[in-house]
């Protein structure tokens, strides 16, 4: 604790040496004739360069009124003309197309319609060619009970042949 | 040819304007350079940095009647100036600062070695300094200068004043324990 405290101590007077220094760096003197220097630049700088950006001359301001006239109807023109040469350039819009009204009594309604779904072809096994008799026969067999799809018969033969 | 009065009002406000300007420069433009080269540590840039000042000042000149305070106004200006330098300005070595501060150091009663050594040690502060976290630094350059109260260092930083003095009081922890880190590996 001790220790700590020391450390601590010792460690805020050399801070405070540090804060010594800063104020030795703080308090260096200004070289001499740094104010001549400043006035002497600040002189250099043309008059109201700085401040007339964005102010319109005083003098030319009073002494060519007529100059300032010419101006102002200069830019106008170029403006006016600019616009118009926009506005002339916009091709005519064209007109909305009128999509005629369908349905009702007089156009055609699917309200009646019925759909007919697309019936699909048998589909055809090729049985193998060792029993192709035996097939035949029990097809045969089949026709005479009554009528059954091809599928139904195809796939009872192959039942008995993997039965053998 | 009459000439408007408007002209020679102007003229008479550009002169007291450019009077006053003046006036400014002959009080405050030491100052200024020693809060610029506390900062940035070389005689020639704290001397462009004061010149910059002083020029910003003429394009706002008209508005130099509205200024309450014109010390802590003129201070904030090159404060900003100079960090935006320090900013894009790479970092300095060391050995700049000893020699730049073994230049400009006063020297009354002292050997050259002992200037010297002085120099190196206030560099080294200094290095620890530029150690410390921006917010901290600052105040603590600014609370080096004796004319500077706390309130008008808040106001160059644009902070409160409490905000000033619990920047003060961790920026002194933290130099510190800066320098006892420093010591310990030495």
């Amino acid at each position: 604790m001790n220790m700590h405290s020391e450390k601590t101590a010792r460690g805020l007077a050399e801070a405070g040496e540090a804060e010594a220094t800063l104020r030795v760096i703080a308090g260096l003197p200004a070289p001499a004739g740094l104010e001549d220097r400043v006035k002497a630049r600040l002189e250099r700088q043309p008059a109201g360069s700085l401040a007339r950006v964005l102010e319109w001359p005083a003098r030319s301001w009073v002494r060519s009124a007529l100059a300032r006239g010419a101006a102002a109807a200069a830019i106008v023109a170029v403006v006016a003309g600019g616009s118009w040469g926009v506005y002339s350039r916009v091709q005519p819009r064209q007109a909305p197309i009128a999509i005629p009204h369908v349905g009702g009594a007089g156009g055609f309604s699917s309200a009646n319609a019925v759909r007919t779904p697309k019936t699909l072809d048998v589909p055809t096994v090729m049985l193998a060619a060792n029993h192709k008799s035996a097939a035949g026969e029990k097809q045969a067999d089949g026709k005479k009970k009554g009528p059954r799809s091809g599928k139904t018969v195809g796939l009872q033969a192959t039942a008995q042949s993997s039965g053998k | 040819m009459e000439i408007a009065p408007s002209v020679f009002e102007d003229e008479a406000r550009r002169h007291v304007e450019e009077e006053a300007l003046a006036a400014l420069v002959d009080q405050y433009a030491s100052t200024l350079y020693r809060v610029a080269f506390s900062i940035l540590r070389n005689a020639s840039d704290a001397e462009d940095a004061v010149q910059e000042t002083f020029l910003r000042v003429l394009r706002h000149r008209e508005t130099l009647g509205e200024i309450r305070d014109h010390r802590v106004w003129l201070i904030r200006i090159v404060w900003n100036i100079v960090l935006d330098r320090k900013r894009r300005a790479k970092t300095r070595p060391e050995t700049d600062d000893v020699t730049e501060l073994a230049r400009v150091l006063p020297a009354h009663g002292l050997s050259a070695e002992q200037r010297a050594a002085a120099a190196q040690h206030h560099a080294h502060v200094l290095a620890c300094a530029e150690q410390l976290p921006a917010k901290e630094r600052e105040v603590m350059l600014l609370s080096a200068f004796e004319e500077l109260s706390s309130v008008e260092i808040a106001s160059v930083l644009g902070i409160t004043e409490s905000s000033v003095r619990s920047r003060l009081f961790r920026a002194r922890n933290l130099m510190a324990d800066l320098l006892e880190h420093e010591r310990s590996l030495r």
